[in-house]
C-alpha cells in the first residue's frame, strides 16, 4: 500500500474532517523515512490535506517525533527522579564510553542515537532505557556493554 | 496488611490479556449486567460507589460521568487517559500490559452510562508494547462481538507530558499541538470534537467492572469512607522492593514503605517522600504515618496525586532534586501560557545559580514569590506542579539551600545521589527552529 | 449569547449585559479597562494563554482570566483596580512576559504604538528582577520580503498563528517547538504567502512582527494616520495611510465590521509604494514628430489637449477604468458629452444595477446559512476580503455550494449568492437567481457580483449621469481618451488606439503609454485623491487625499478644459459631488457621507451604460472538457508591478486541475501539462485542487497566453525532470 492510502486508512478511524490522524500518520512518515525531513512532511501534509508547516508545527511538539537525523537505532536511557536516584547517571556514562559519543549524539557510522530522556513510566525497575522502543529494566553500567552489543550483533 | 488485588486481580495466576483466561475468572460479567440497566440506573449506581478518579485530582467518576450533556445531538465521547508520564508512576502500564480486559470491560460500562459509542484510549506514545497488548485485546473483544456497537480505538501520544492533562489531550487527539484549552466549557459540556466527553485515567476506568461486580454499597465499604476501594500505588527510588502495590486506600504510608517495599534500601536514612509522582509537596520522615487516602494527604498539605511515592535516601541533595525536578517540567511546559514558559525557567536558572553557589539570600525569596506568581495563575496545573515540590525543598529543607548560599557550592562536594545527573533539556543534538542555548 | 441581561458587579460598579458576554466587554461597559494580550474576539474563541487579563471572582479560590470568563447573574467580579490580590496576579504576569523581552523599545518601530509598552508603562514594575541570560535569537528574520519576525520581542500571544490557522485559514504562520523554546516560524525557508499575511503585523501586540516596508521609517510623534479608502479592489476596505513628511509611509486596517472587520489583503496594505514608482510620471508627455514623447509644461499639455479635443468633437471615445473616483468620471464625461458631444464609453466590464433589490452588507455572509458562490474566478483573486467572510462563515456552520439547486439552498432561511465571474453581466445574472430563489425582501438574504473594477459602479453612475443626452454611436474615431492605468493596460484599448487618429492617455506610470500616446497627462493614485468610491455592496464611500499628488489634480485641468468648451466644472471635489449626488445619490452631501459609511440605497440611480463591453455568457463545460479560467490574479496590475517587495506573492506558472479531471488524465501535482485550443498551446506544472470543480481548468492571465474557453489538457509527452 502506498504511504497515501495508508494515510487515508488512518484518517478513516477518526470522524471526518479531523485531523486526528495526524500523529500516526507522522509516526508513519518517521518510519518510512527514518526521521521528518522536509519531504517527509510535505508528502504527509499532502496526504492529510493540510500544510506542511501544520505538521511542522505539531511535530516539533511531541520529543518522539525527530526533526533531526537519527540512527538507526536508539537509545534512551530515562534521568528522571526515581531512576536517577537509582544511578540512572552511571548508567548514561557507560552508554557514552561504550559508544564513544555524547548523550544526544549519534555514532558516527550512523548506527544508533543515545539520549537521556524524561520518564519512561519504569520508575520501580529503574535505571529504565528504551532500546528501538522496547524497555530494558533494571540495566546497570554493567550490563550496558551486553546491550550495545546486541544492537551491533 | 497484605495486598489487596482487584484491578489486578488474578494477574498473577492467570494470563490475563487472554479473553478465554479473563473470562474464566468472570471477566465481562459486569458489561452484561450494566447493559441490563438503564444509563440513568447505571450512572446513580456509579455515583452511589463514589469512585475517585485515580488520575490525579479525585474527582468522583460517577459525579462526572453525570454531568454529560447527553441530549446533545453530538456524539458522547469517552477518553480513557492511559498518558501516565507523571515520574514515579508506572501503575496504568501494569493494568494495560496485565488485565487489558478490564480496561476493556470499563469502557465498555463507562460507554453505556454515558450512552457513547466512541471511545478512544490514548496511551503515552512510548509504551509500545503495552500498546500492541491492547491493541491485541480490542481485537480480542472485537471478534468475540463482546463490544457490540462501541468502537475502541488506541491512540498513541508522541511523547509529551502535557497530554496527560486532559484538555491538552483532548487538542493532541484532534491531531494538534497538546496544548491545554481554557476551563470552562469543560469537556463533559465541550470536550473532543466539541461533543461531550467523559475523560478518566486508566486505573478509574479499570476500576468500574469492579464496582458492577460487588455492587456500589459493598464497594463503598471497601477502602476508606472518602475513598473507597484500593489504588495501585507505584513505589520507586531508594527502597529495598520498588514495584507496584495495589492496596486499600487508606493504608497507612509507613505500611507501603517499611513493609510492602522494604523499607529505605542499604540502611540508609529515610530523607523525604514524594507522595504522589514528583509534582506534589515532599513529606519529611515524621509525617509518613499518614494514611493512603485523597484527603489524609489533603489535610497535611500535599495530595494523592497518581499514587505514586517516590523515596529518597539521605544521601540526595535537596537542591539538586529540586532542580532536576523543575528542568523536567520546564522541558515539558506547552509554552501557552506565560507564567509557566517563563516561570519554570527562570526557576532553573535560579536553582542552578543556588547549586553552583552564585546565588544570595534573596534568590532563595525570588524563587518562593516566583512560585507565588505561577500558583493559581496558569491555565493548567502543570505550572502548579513545578512550583508545589520545589516550594516544599524550599520550606522543609531550606537549611540545605541556606547551606550552598553559605558555601558557595554544594555542601554535598559531589556526593549527593543525584550528582551530575543529565536532563534531557541540558541535550543539544536536537536544533530546533531558532534555538539557541536553553538556559 | 442570548438576549437575556444579567446583572454583573465590576468593581463595585453595576452593569447589565446579554448573558454570555465576555467580561472584558462586561468591564468595558462599566467603564473598566482590563489589560488583555492574547484576547483578540476577532480570532476566534479566547485561548486564555497570555495571562494578562486576571480577575478576582467572588466565589471561585483562583484568579480568572477575564478573557475567558463570561457574564453571568449575579456575578462579582474584581479588577486590578480594587483586588490586590489580582493585581499582584497581572503584575506577575507582566514581569514574567518581559523576562525575556530585550526592551529596545528605542529602536523598535512599535514604539510608541506598542500595547506591551503602554500596559507597562502603567502596571509594569519599575526594575527587573531577573538577572540572568535572557533568551536569544537571530533577530530580525524575514519571514517574507513583506514581514520581518523578531522572536526575541514575541510574548508568545499567538495572535499571528491564529489569524493563520482561523482568520485566513491558510496554516501557514505556526508555532513550533514546546515550553521556553516555542518560536512563531513558518515551515523551513519558505515565505509566509497568501493575500492576508500582513494582518499579522497589525495583531501583534509588540514589535516581533513587524512590516519590512516600514523599518526605521516612522516615529508615532512624526506621522500622521489619514482615514480613506482602499482603491485597489471592488470591497473597498476602509483603511489609514500613515503619513510622514507628505509621503504615505505604511497602510493600516480601519475597521469598518460591515466591510472587513479590520482586515486588509496584502495588495491593499503593501502596494502603497508604487506611488513613488521609478517610472511615476509627475510631467505631461506630448508626442514629437521623430522625436517619440517628450515632456512639455501643464499649459502646452492642457493647449494640446484642447486641440485634440476641438478637432475630433463628436467622435471622441473614451476608455475608462473603473478606477477614477465618481466626481472624475462626471467632470470628464461632463466635459466629453455636454462640452464635446462625445457620448461614447467603454469600461472593462459590464456595470449592471440589477443587484440593488438585494442588497446587504458583506458580513452578512457570516451570518448566512447557505452560501452558494458561483463563477469560477477564485473569490480571493477579485474580491479577497469576501473570502474571508465566507471563510467566517463556514466556520459559523453555514454550507457553503456551488449550485443553486443544492437541497440545501431551499430549506435555509438566509442564504447569500456570490459571483464570481467569468461573465455574469455585472451582477444581472446572479440578480435573476436571486429573484428566482424568492430572495427579495427576506431578512438576511442577498445577493452580491464581484466586479473587476474597484469603482466600476460609481463611475458608470457618474458617467450617466452627467448628461441627459444619449448622442449616436461613433463611426470613426476621432479621439481615443484613455482615461487611467488599467485602461491604458488593456488590450483591447490599445487595439482602438490603432484605430484613433489621435491618443490621449492619462496614467501614472510612464511605462504604459510610451509609444502609443500622442499626449500622455500624469495621473493620480486613489491615496492622492478626494472623492468618493462605490464597492461592490453598492456602498458610497470617501477617499480622502492622504498625501499630495506630485502632479495637479485631474478636476483642475479637467476644470480648465471644460471652461474653454464653455462647461461648468468646479475643480472642487464637493461642488463636483454636489452635482452628482442631486442626481444619483439623492443629494446626499459630501461631508455626509461619512468616515465609515453606512449602506445606503440610491433609488434615482439612472440607466447604466456599458453594453459595448458585454462578455459572452460561459458555454457550460460538456462531458470530459475542459473550460479554461484565466482570471486576473489579486497579485496583478500596475501597482503591484511596480512593489518589488510583492513579486514573491505573484502567482505560480501552473495550472490548476479537478481532482476528477486529473485522474482521468493521469495527472498529478508537479506533473507538466499541455493545455491547447485552435493550434497555440502552453506548457505548464499541473497541481491538483481537490476543491477545483469537474471540468473547470484555471491559470492566472499572466500564464494563460490568450488562451481561455475550452482546451484539451494532456500530459506533456517528454517530461523536464531531472
Ligand atoms: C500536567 C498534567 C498531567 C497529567 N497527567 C495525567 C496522566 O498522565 N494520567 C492521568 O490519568 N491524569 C493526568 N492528569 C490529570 C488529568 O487532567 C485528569 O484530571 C484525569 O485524567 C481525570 O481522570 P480521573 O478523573 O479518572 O482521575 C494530568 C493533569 C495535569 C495538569
Ligand atoms: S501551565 Fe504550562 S503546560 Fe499548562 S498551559 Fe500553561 S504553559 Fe502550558
Ligand atoms: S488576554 Fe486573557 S489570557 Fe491573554
Amino acid at each position: 500500500m502506498s504511504f497515501y492510502d495508508e494515510v487515508q486508512e488512518l484518517r478513516g478511524r477518526y470522524p471526518e474532517d479531523s485531523r486526528s490522524a495526524v500523529l500516526p500518520a507522522l509516526r508513519l512518515a518517521q518510519e518510512k523515512h527514518g526521521w521528518l525531513s522536509r519531504e517527509a512532511l510535505e508528502e504527509t501534509a499532502d496526504a492529510l490535506e493540510v500544510t506542511p508547516a501544520f505538521c511542522y508545527s505539531v511535530a516539533t511538539f511531541y520529543d518522539m517525533l525527530h526533526l533531526e537525523p537519527v540512527g538507526r537505532h536508539t537509545i534512551d536511557v530515562c534521568t528522571n527522579l526515581p531512576c536517577a536516584l537509582c544511578g540512572a547517571q552511571s548508567v548514561v556514562e557507560a552508554f557514552e564510553s561504550e559508544l564513544g559519543i555524547r548523550a544526544g549524539e549519534t555514532t558516527a557510522d550512523g548506527e544508533i542515537t543515545l539520549r537521556a530522556v524524561e520518564c519512561l513510566g519504569g520508575c520501580g525497575y529503574a535505571t529504565v532505557v528504551a532500546v528501538d522502543d522496547r524497555y530494558r529494566q533494571h540495566v546497570t553500567a554493567e550490563t550496558v556493554p551486553e546491550i550495545v552489543g546486541e544492537i551491533d550483533g | 496488611m497484605a495486598e489487596h488485588k482487584v484491578l489486578l486481580a488474578g494477574t498473577d495466576e492467570h494470563d490475563l490479556t487472554q479473553l478465554a483466561e479473563y473470562r474464566a475468572i468472570g471477566g465481562y460479567r459486569g458489561v452484561e449486567k450494566a447493559r441490563a440497566m438503564t444509563p440513568d440506573e447505571l450512572i446513580d449506581e456509579l455515583q452511589r460507589a463514589t469512585l475517585r478518579g485515580r488520575g490525579g485530582a479525585g474527582f468522583p467518576m460517577g459525579r462526572k460521568a453525570s454531568l454529560i450533556d447527553r441530549k446533545s445531538a453530538k456524539p458522547k465521547y469517552l477518553v480513557v487517559n492511559a498518558d501516565e508520564s507523571e515520574p514515579g508512576a508506572f501503575k496504568d502500564r501494569e493494568v494495560m500490559a496485565r488485565a487489558p480486559h478490564r480496561l476493556i470491560e470499563g469502557c465498555l460500562i463507562s460507554a453505556h452510562a454515558i450512552e457513547s459509542r466512541d471511545v478512544f484510549i490514548y496511551i503515552r506514545g512510548e509504551y509500545l508494547t503495552e500498546y500492541e497488548i491492547l491493541t491485541a485485546a480490542v481485537e480480542q473483544a472485537r471478534e468475540a462481538g463482546i463490544l457490540g456497537d462501541v468502537q475502541i480505538t488506541v491512540h498513541r501520544g508522541a511523547g509529551a507530558y502535557i497530554c496527560g492533562e486532559e484538555t491538552a489531550m483532548l487538542e493532541s487527539l484532534e491531531g494538534k499541538r497538546g496544548q491545554p484549552r481554557p476551563r470552562p466549557p469543560f469537556p463533559p459540556i465541550q470536550g473532543l470534537y466539541m461533543a461531550p466527553t467523559q475523560i478518566n485515567n486508566v486505573c478509574t476506568i479499570a476500576t468500574v467492572p469492579v464496582i458492577l461486580e460487588l455492587g456500589a454499597e459493598e464497594f463503598a465499604k471497601t477502602g476508606v469512607p472518602s475513598s473507597p476501594g484500593t489504588a495501585i500505588f507505584s513505589i520507586s527510588g531508594n527502597v529495598v522492593r520498588p514495584g507496584n502495590y495495589e492496596l486499600d486506600l487508606g493504608t497507612p504510608m509507613r505500611e507501603l514503605i517499611y513493609e510492602h517495599a522494604g523499607g529505605v534500601a542499604g540502611g540508609r536514612e529515610l530523607k523525604a517522600v514524594v507522595p504522589g509522582g514528583s509534582s506534589v509537596p515532599a513529606l519529611t520522615p515524621d509525617q509518613i504515618d499518614v494514611p493512603l487516602d485523597y484527603d489524609s494527604l489533603g489535610a497535611i498539605g500535599t495530595f494523592f496525586g497518581a499514587a505514586s511515592l517516590i523515596v529518597v535516601d539521605d544521601r540526595c541533595c535537596m537542591v539538586q532534586l529540586a532542580l532536576r525536578s523543575t528542568k523536567f517540567y520546564m522541558h515539558e511546559s506547552c509554552g501557552k501560557c506565560t507564567p509557566c514558559r517563563v516561570g519554570t525557567r527562570w526557576m532553573v536558572q535560579i536553582l542552578e545559580s543556588i547549586e553552583n553557589g552564585t546565588a544570595t539570600h534573596a534568590d532563595l525569596d525570588l524563587l518562593d514569590n516566583i512560585g507565588d506568581n505561577i500558583l493559581g495563575k496558569v491555565l493548567c496545573a502543570l505550572g502548579e506542579f513545578a512550583v508545589y515540590p520545589v516550594a516544599s525543598y524550599l520550606h522543609k529543607w531550606r537549611d540545605e539551600f541556606v547551606a550552598h548560599i553559605e558555601q558557595g557550592g554544594c555542601p554535598f562536594h559531589g556526593s549527593s545521589s543525584l550528582d551530575g545527573i543529565l536532563a534531557p533539556s541540558d541535550q543539544h543534538a536536537q536544533t530546533p527552529v531558532g534555538e539557541e542555548a536553553l538556559v | 449569547m442570548s438576549t437575556e441581561l444579567v446583572r454583573v458587579t465590576i468593581d463595585e460598579r453595576d452593569v447589565h449585559v446579554p448573558k454570555g458576554t465576555g467580561i472584558v466587554e462586561t468591564a468595558l461597559a462599566a467603564g473598566v479597562e482590563i489589560p488583555v494580550f492574547c484576547y483578540e474576539p476577532r480570532l476566534g474563541a479566547p485561548i486564555g494563554a497570555c495571562r494578562m487579563c486576571l480577575v478576582e471572582v467572588e466565589g471561585m479560590p483562583k484568579l480568572q482570566t477575564g478573557c475567558t470568563l463570561t457574564a453571568q447573574d449575579g456575578m462579582v467580579v474584581k479588577t486590578a483596580r480594587t483586588s490586590t490580590r489580582a493585581a499582584q496576579g497581572q503584575n506577575g504576569t507582566l514581569e514574567f512576559i518581559l523576562v525575556n523581552h530585550p526592551l529596545d523599545c528605542p529602536v523598535c518601530d512599535k514604539g510608541g504604538e506598542c500595547p506591551l509598552q503602554d500596559l507597562t508603562f502603567r502596571y509594569g514594575p519599575g526594575n527587573t528582577r531577573m538577572s540572568f541570560d535572557k533568551l536569544t535569537f537571530e533577530k530580525p528574520v524575514p519571514i517574507s520580503p513583506t514581514i520581518s519576525l523578531d522572536r526575541e520581542r514575541c510574548i508568545l500571544c499567538y495572535r499571528c498563528t491564529r489569524f493563520s490557522e482561523s482568520v485566513s485559514e491558510d496554516g501557514q504562520l505556526v508555532a513550533a517547538n514546546r515550553g521556553a523554546l516555542s518560536v512563531i516560524t513558518t515551515f523551513e525557508d519558505v515565505p509566509y504567502t497568501g493575500a492576508f499575511t500582513g494582518n499579522v503585523t497589525e495583531l501583534c501586540p509588540v514589535g516581533a512582527l513587524l512590516p519590512t516596508q516600514y523599518r526605521f521609517e516612522g516615529r508615532p510623534w512624526e506621522i500622521v494616520d489619514v482615514p480613506t479608502v482602499c482603491g485597489l479592489c471592488p470591497v473597498g476596505c476602509n483603511v489609514h495611510a500613515t503619513v510622514r513628511e507628505g509621503k504615505v509611509k505604511r497602510i493600516l486596517s480601519r475597521n469598518h465590521p460591515e466591510i472587513d472587520e479590520g482586515w486588509i489583503c496584502d495588495k491593499g496594505r503593501f502596494a502603497f509604494t508604487h506611488l513613488r514608482a521609478e517610472d511615476r510620471l509627475t510631467q505631461p508627455l506630448q508626442r514629437v514628430r521623430r522625436h517619440g514623447l517628450e515632456p512639455v509644461s501643464w499649459e502646452q499639455a492642457v493647449d494640446e489637449a484642447e486641440r485634440l479635443l476641438r478637432g475630433a468633437r463628436g467622435r471622441i471615445v473614451t476608455a475608462l477604468s473603473g478606477s477614477e473616483t465618481v466626481e472624475h468620471a462626471y467632470a470628464l464625461g461632463k466635459l466629453l458629452r455636454v462640452g464635446l458631444d462625445s457620448h461614447q464609453a467603454m469600461l472593462p466590464e459590464e456595470i449592471s444595477g440589477g443587484l440593488d433589490a438585494y442588497r446587504l452588507p458583506l458580513s452578512a455572509i457570516r451570518d448566512a446559512d447557505v452560501v452558494v458562490v458561483l463563477g469560477d474566478v477564485p473569490i480571493v483573486e477579485r474580491a479577497p476580503v469576501v473570502d474571508l467572510w465566507i471563510k467566517a462563515a463556514r466556520r459559523n456552520g453555514a454550507r457553503v455550494v456551488d449550485d443553486a439547486n443544492d437541497p440545501a439552498v431551499a430549506e435555509a432561511e438566509r442564504v447569500v449568492l456570490v459571483w464570481s465571474g467569468p461573465g455574469g453581466r455585472g451582477g444581472s445574472t446572479v440578480a435573476k437567481l436571486a429573484e428566482k430563489l424568492g430572495l427579495a425582501g427576506r431578512e438576511g438574504c442577498g445577493a452580491f457580483y464581484l466586479p473587476e473594477t474597484p469603482n466600476g459602479r460609481g463611475v458608470a453612475d457618474a458617467w450617466a449621469a452627467c448628461c441627459d443626452e444619449e448622442g449616436e454611436a461613433v463611426e470613426s474615431i476621432g479621439l481615443l481618451v484613455v482615461s487611467g492605468d488599467e485602461a491604458a493596460a488593456d488590450e483591447n484599448v490599445r487595439a482602438l488606439a490603432e484605430q484613433a487618429e489621435a491618443t490621449i492617455v492619462l496614467s501614472m506610470f510612464g511605462g504604459l503609454s510610451a509609444g502609443w500616446a500622442d499626449l500622455v497627462l500624469p495621473g493620480t493614485g486613489y491615496l492622492e485623491r478626494d472623492g468618493t468610491f462605490v464597492n461592490l455592496e453598492g456602498r458610497l464611500q470617501r477617499l480622502r487625499r492622504t498625501v499630495d499628488p506630485p502632479c495637479p489634480d485631474e478636476l483642475e485641468w479637467i476644470a480648465q478644459l471644460a471652461a474653454r468648451f464653455e462647461v461648468d466644472v468646479a475643480p472642487y471635489t464637493a461642488a463636483v459631488f454636489a452635482e452628482v449626488s442631486e442626481r444619483v445619490y439623492g443629494g446626499l452631501a459630501f461631508g455626509e457621507v461619512g468616515e465609515r459609511a453606512p449602506l445606503r440605497g440610491y433609488p434615482e440611480a439612472p440607466e447604466r451604460i456599458g453594453r459595448e463591453a458585454l462578455p459572452e455568457p460561459p458555454q457550460k463545460a460538456r462531458r470530459g472538457e475542459i473550460r479554461l479560467v484565466a482570471y486576473r490574479p489579486l497579485f496583478s496590475g500596475a501597482a503591484v508591478e511596480r512593489v518589488t517587495e510583492l513579486q514573491f506573492q505573484r502567482p505560480q506558472p501552473e495550472l490548476e486541475l479537478s481532482a476528477d479531471d486529473a485522474r482521468r488524465r493521469k495527472i498529478a501535482t508537479g506533473d507538466l501539462v499541455t493545455v491547447g485550443s485552435n493550434g497555440s498551446a502552453i506548457t505548464l506544472p499541473a497541481r491538483v485542487n481537490r476543491r477545483l470543480r469537474a471540468g473547470i481548468a484555471r491559470v492566472a492571465l499572466e500564464h494563460a497566453n490568450g488562451l481561455h474557453g475550452v482546451v484539451e489538457v494532456a500530459k506533456a509527452e517528454a517530461e523536464v525532470t531531472a
